[in-house]
């Protein structure tokens, strides 16, 4: 599918405000880019905003002002038109559980704008990376929930859009069966496609995504790789150990600027066993989002 | 035009897989309610049993059921459905795709006809086990009662779409639809005359598709011909309903 020339961002947001009826400031003013090909994962406690600026991008909702170009077309005046470059996971949607899971993928295929020899083979080829191809001539509604969840992943995937937009896509599926998405994902990654995901899993976000936005008040407060946003967290170590010694002791965790200040913790306190490691994406988001761990688990900063 | 043409008809299909999976709540609907209701109203007209009840009545009470099945099949069934696919996120699933709300709508009334008419037909194919002699004078008639039927689904699918958009909930929605299906046809002169509704509740009848639906068919299975009049009034009716239910019908929300 044609979807620009070369230089063009796949995905443009600039101030993106979305107010509801209630007064409730679900985006304040979002700006965005996001270059084809880029894998990049919005993090964020609950109502930080992340479901509403996706939804924004996918047009289904209208911003209350701001603009949202898909591949150079304007979302918000041409939805129709944006959405054939892309595909879609909503957070919460239905399934029709009537249909077998085959005859699903294959109407959305044709509504996806595929012949029907292609949206066969298309189905054929998703429903078994996603592991459901002996699910094929099953009702939906027989299936179990990670299993839907996994067709509306196929949906999203049909018709090999340029841009994937995927609302917290693993959430409810089993270790092995978000294995299998990450791994087809991995694959969509490398073949080119754009991927905007939200997630609660920072495992997640670390192995697709090349970029990490963290919203938090209907804000993007950082955005960049890996080891962009650990310098953003100024103790760099973390130890856990356990507290008092034995099997009952209390786990605990603190962080450190620098190794040697983590090694000198360790002797003077004669800790034997304890894990030692570099500040992970989880200790970069709950330092980010404001959350204190020290609240959660008695920890404190060195 | 031929995308949109293709997404009509997905959008169709994808609901007509559903009544071939659940044909027996459509029967109930469709087809064993309105032959209860025609039975009833012939029980209670046939009052004396020393005199016969005249093919007339037994039309105008096919006619009525004819009625009742349409208003049941296009406003409580597919109000149902249409609420069903916005409240369990599946209108949502639609919305992600390059898809028009119109070729939803499309579909969707596409299939509500498609009931409809196979109502319809089975009420026919059942007047005669009733033992009702229908007059349809010769393939005019018939296509003047399909084009009947064709308009009045249109107006009361309108209705459907406008519930199932403004509904706040499915609970409140399908209660909206419940009530109408059923309430459009016993509230407007269909089983029985306008003379016999108390004076204040008459010009209601005015303004419900029902009351017309009912004297187009009334007339059709007579074998008179001159529906222009009903005709008329229904187009006029499905125009504002459906154009209204269009308006409020909206899938990316504000």
């Amino acid at each position: 599918m044609d979807h620009g020339s070369e230089n063009k961002l796949a995905v443009r947001v600039s101030q993106l405000f979305k107010s509801y009826k209630n007064g409730t400031e679900a985006t304040r003013g979002i700006d965005c880019s996001v270059r084809p090909g880029e894998a990049v994962a919005i993090l964020g406690p609950n109502g930080a905003g992340k479901t509403t600026f996706l939804r924004q991008l996918t047009t289904e909702l209208k911003p209350s002002s701001g603009s949202v170009e898909i591949f150079g077309i304007d979302a918000i005046k041409d939805a129709t038109r944006a959405k054939l470059l892309m595909g879609v996971t909503p957070q919460e949607a239905g399934v029709f559980e009537t249909l077998t899971v085959r005859e699903h993928l294959e109407f959305f295929g044709k509504i996806k704008g595929l012949e029907k020899h292609s949206a066969r083979m298309q189905t054929n080829e998703i429903l078994e990376s996603l592991e459901l191809d002996i699910e094929a001539k099953r009702k939906i509604g027989e299936l179990s929930g990670g299993q839907r969840r996994r067709i509306l992943i196929g949906l999203a995937l049909l018709g090999k859009p340029p841009l994937l937009i995927l609302d917290e896509p693993t959430t409810g599926l089993d270790p092995v069966s978000r294995r299998a998405v990450w791994t087809l994902l991995k694959k969509v990654i490398a073949l080119g496609t754009t991927v905007i995901l939200s997630t609660h899993y920072m495992e997640e976000a670390e192995y697709l995504s090349s970029r990490i936005a963290f919203i938090n008040a209907g804000k993007i407060i950082v955005d960049g790789n890996l080891t962009e946003l650990r310098s953003c967290f100024p103790n760099k170590y973390r130890v856990n150990y356990l507290n008092g010694g034995g099997e009952i002791g209390t786990p605990h965790v603190e962080f450190f600027k620098d190794f040697s200040s983590a090694q000198q913790f360790i002797s003077e306190r004669k800790i034997a066993e304890y894990q030692l490691a570099t500040a992970s994406l989880e200790d970069v988001y709950f330092s980010l989002v404001g959350e204190r761990l020290s609240e959660r688990d008695g920890t404190r900063a060195k | 035009m031929k995308k949109r043409l293709s997404d009509i008809f997905c959008v169709f299909q994808i609901h007509l897989a559903r009544l071939r999976r659940e044909a027996g709540p459509f029967l109930l609907t469709a087809i064993v309610f309105p032959i209860g209701m025609y039975l009833f109203a012939s029980g209670i007209a046939h009052q004396n049993p020393s005199e016969a009840i005249t093919n007339d009545a037994k039309l105008h009470f096919l006619a009525a059921s004819i009625v009742f099945s349409l208003s049941l099949t296009a406003i409580s069934w597919l109000g149902y459905l249409l609420l069903e696919n916005r409240f369990t996120g599946r209108l949502k699933l639609f919305a992600t795709l390059p898809l028009a709300p119109s070729s939803y709508v499309f579909g969707v009334l596409i299939f509500a006809v498609l009931q409809g008419t196979l109502g319809t037909v089975s009420m026919l194919a059942a007047s005669r086990v009733l033992g009702v002699q229908t007059q349809i004078d010769g393939v005019f008639g018939v296509l003047l009662l399909a084009l009947v039927v064709f308009i009045a689904l249109l107006s009361l699918c309108g209705v459907s779409v406008i519930i199932a958009a403004l509904a706040r909930s499915f609970s409140e929605g399908s209660l909206y639809t419940d009530a109408l299906g059923a309430g459009l046809v016993l509230l407007a002169p269909v089983y029985y005359s306008a003379e016999t509704l108390p004076v204040i509740m008459r010009p209601l009848g005015y303004v419900l598709p029902t009351t017309y639906i009912a004297g187009a068919v009334n007339k059709i299975l007579a074998g008179d011909l001159f529906v222009g009049e009903e005709l008329s009034i229904l187009t006029l009716m499905a125009a504002a309903t459906l154009a209204c239910g269009f308006r409020v019908m909206n899938w990316r929300e504000d």
